[in-house]
């Protein structure tokens, strides 16, 4: 399996997903190998229940970022050539663009069959192809779902994104969701005193917690505070994450008046997070472009009420008003109404828990994962 | 040299500071054995010694750069924090 991003070089899902994946792989019985780069503190190799992983030192960098993809691209696959000195992999599995190059010259070389995971669009994410870079990755996409003998998507919006944007036959992708390892939330916490941590005893935590870039819609759920407080001034607005974005949603904060009531924790360590989730009481997830959001889940599993935006991928996990609430995309007015919704009637939220946690146990578990991602395995070996 | 970055959203445009912080990142220098002196940012990025000088106190008060003194010279090295916030811009 070749990604980019794989714990401790946890950004986005992808890392929780390949993660999750390989390990429930490795414990149907196959021999699961990740190669993916390296991280300051990680070792180089290392077997993790069952999986071995090849973390690949970069030696040549380049300040400009595609350069450097394609250069560690080649020390992916110098890794990966010497591995299969003893012996050929039967399939190679590649999760997103920035692995793509080395995933194409691996399938062509070693002739073994290529799977590619798209697990977003840099049209999506980027909403539109707008620069040079941004369309060289979009090429990087087509060219992978090309190459590709199995493409898999997570969720069916996925699906017919993908399907449309590359022109790709719905025959060959093959839609199987993310998942959580949802034992992790089973976890004694005392609530109180994680509560302390970010806001006053009375408070009731609002949390968001993702990448801080536009494509997750921060600043809708920023423009919303007034609006929440004027119903609900014991809201404490607690935003998990970093990114680019951070120094910006900062001054909106500022100007919004109401910074001493939005806090910025930063990047969390996995306790603290499933601590912090554990311990809010509504998540908020106002993104406007989300092609599975695996945060959902991750709110599902540790009980907390979930209010997101109805867009594609996250409509697909949350039914509104049944296992949370979905709001309009980029609409400050309907998640204020959303999140007041939840702060108002601790009976509803509890319902819409609980409602969450059973549609969780029958869908989304890394062992379904595994079966439906070997039923592929299976279909691309015999193309 | 050049000191203009590219842009790469329409509505928000990434700033000057983050623009270097990815450039080290893809350079490599990620930890201590392969921090770099100001004057090897320079040579690397192609980007002016003061604007250099300017952007990374900013990133090192933020917390993204760390600063690591060998052999009284001063050189400079991403944290986790400084990394994890490149990755988001791709990811």
């Amino acid at each position: 399996m070749l990604t980019w991003e794989f714990p401790p070089r946890i950004v986005g899902g992808i890392a929780r997903h390949c993660f999750g994946l390989t390990r429930a792989l490795a414990k149907a019985g196959h021999e699961v190998s990740v190669v993916t780069l390296e991280f300051p503190g990680a070792l180089e190799y290392e077997e993790m229940d069952g999986v071995k992983l090849f973390r690949v030192p970069i030696a040549l960098g380049h300040p400009n970022f595609l350069t450097w993809v394609l250069l560690f691209n080649h020390f992916i696959e110098k890794q990966v050539a010497e591995l299969c000195r003893e012996e050929k992999p039967d399939i190679i599995h590649a999760h997103d663009w920035v692995v793509s190059p080395s995933a194409i010259s691996l399938k062509l070389s070693l002739n073994v069959p290529l799977v590619f995971t798209i697990h977003s669009t840099e049209m999506g994410r980027a909403q539109g192809l707008r620069n040079p870079d941004s369309f060289t990755i979009n090429g990087f996409e087509w060219w992978a779902t090309y190459e590709a003998c199995k493409v898999i998507v997570t969720t069916e919006a996925m699906k017919r994104e993908v399907g449309g944007h590359f022109e790709l036959s719905t025959k060959k992708m093959a839609t199987i969701p993310n998942a959580i390892d949802q034992k992790k939330f089973d976890i004694v916490i005392d609530r109180k005193s994680i509560k302390q941590r970010y806001a006053t005893p009375h408070e009731k935590i609002v949390l968001f917690v993702g990448r801080l870039t536009p494509q997750k819609g921060v600043e809708y759920l920023i423009h919303a505070v007034p609006q929440i407080l004027r119903h609900h001034p014991e809201a404490k607005f607690v935003i998990v994450g970093e990114g680019w974005l951070r120094s910006n949603l900062e001054q909106l904060a500022r100007n919004s008046g109401h910074s001493e009531k939005i806090f910025f924790t930063g990047f969390l360590s996995e306790r603290d997070l499933l601590e912090i989730m554990s311990s809010a009481d509504v998540l908020v997830l106002p993104s406007i472009y989300e092609p599975f959001g695996i945060v959902a889940l991750e709110g599902l599993a540790a009980g907390i009420p979930v209010v997101a935006s109805r867009i594609d991928g996250l409509a697909e996990v949350i039914n509104h008003n049944k296992n949370g609430i979905l709001v309009y995309p980029r609409n400050p007015e309907s998640i204020a109404w959303g999140v007041n919704q939840i702060l108002s009637d601790s009976n509803y939220a509890r319902l819409l828990c609980t409602n969450g946690q059973k549609k969780l146990r029958k869908t989304y578990n890394w062992d379904a994962v595994a079966e439906k991602t070997e039923r592929v395995y299976e279909d691309a070996v015999k193309l | 040299m050049n000191t203009d970055f590219p842009k790469r959203y329409s509505s928000f445009s990434l700033s000057d500071d983050f623009q270097l912080l990815c450039m080290l990142s893809n350079i490599g220098v990620i930890t201590p054995a392969k921090s770099l002196t100001i004057e090897e940012l320079s040579e690397r990025t192609r980007l002016e010694i003061s604007v250099i000088q300017k952007l990374l106190s900013k990133l090192v008060q933020e917390g993204y750069v760390e600063v690591s003194t060998i052999e009284f010279t001063e050189k400079y090295y991403l944290t986790l924090n400084g990394i994890r916030k490149v990755l988001s811009t791709y990811s």
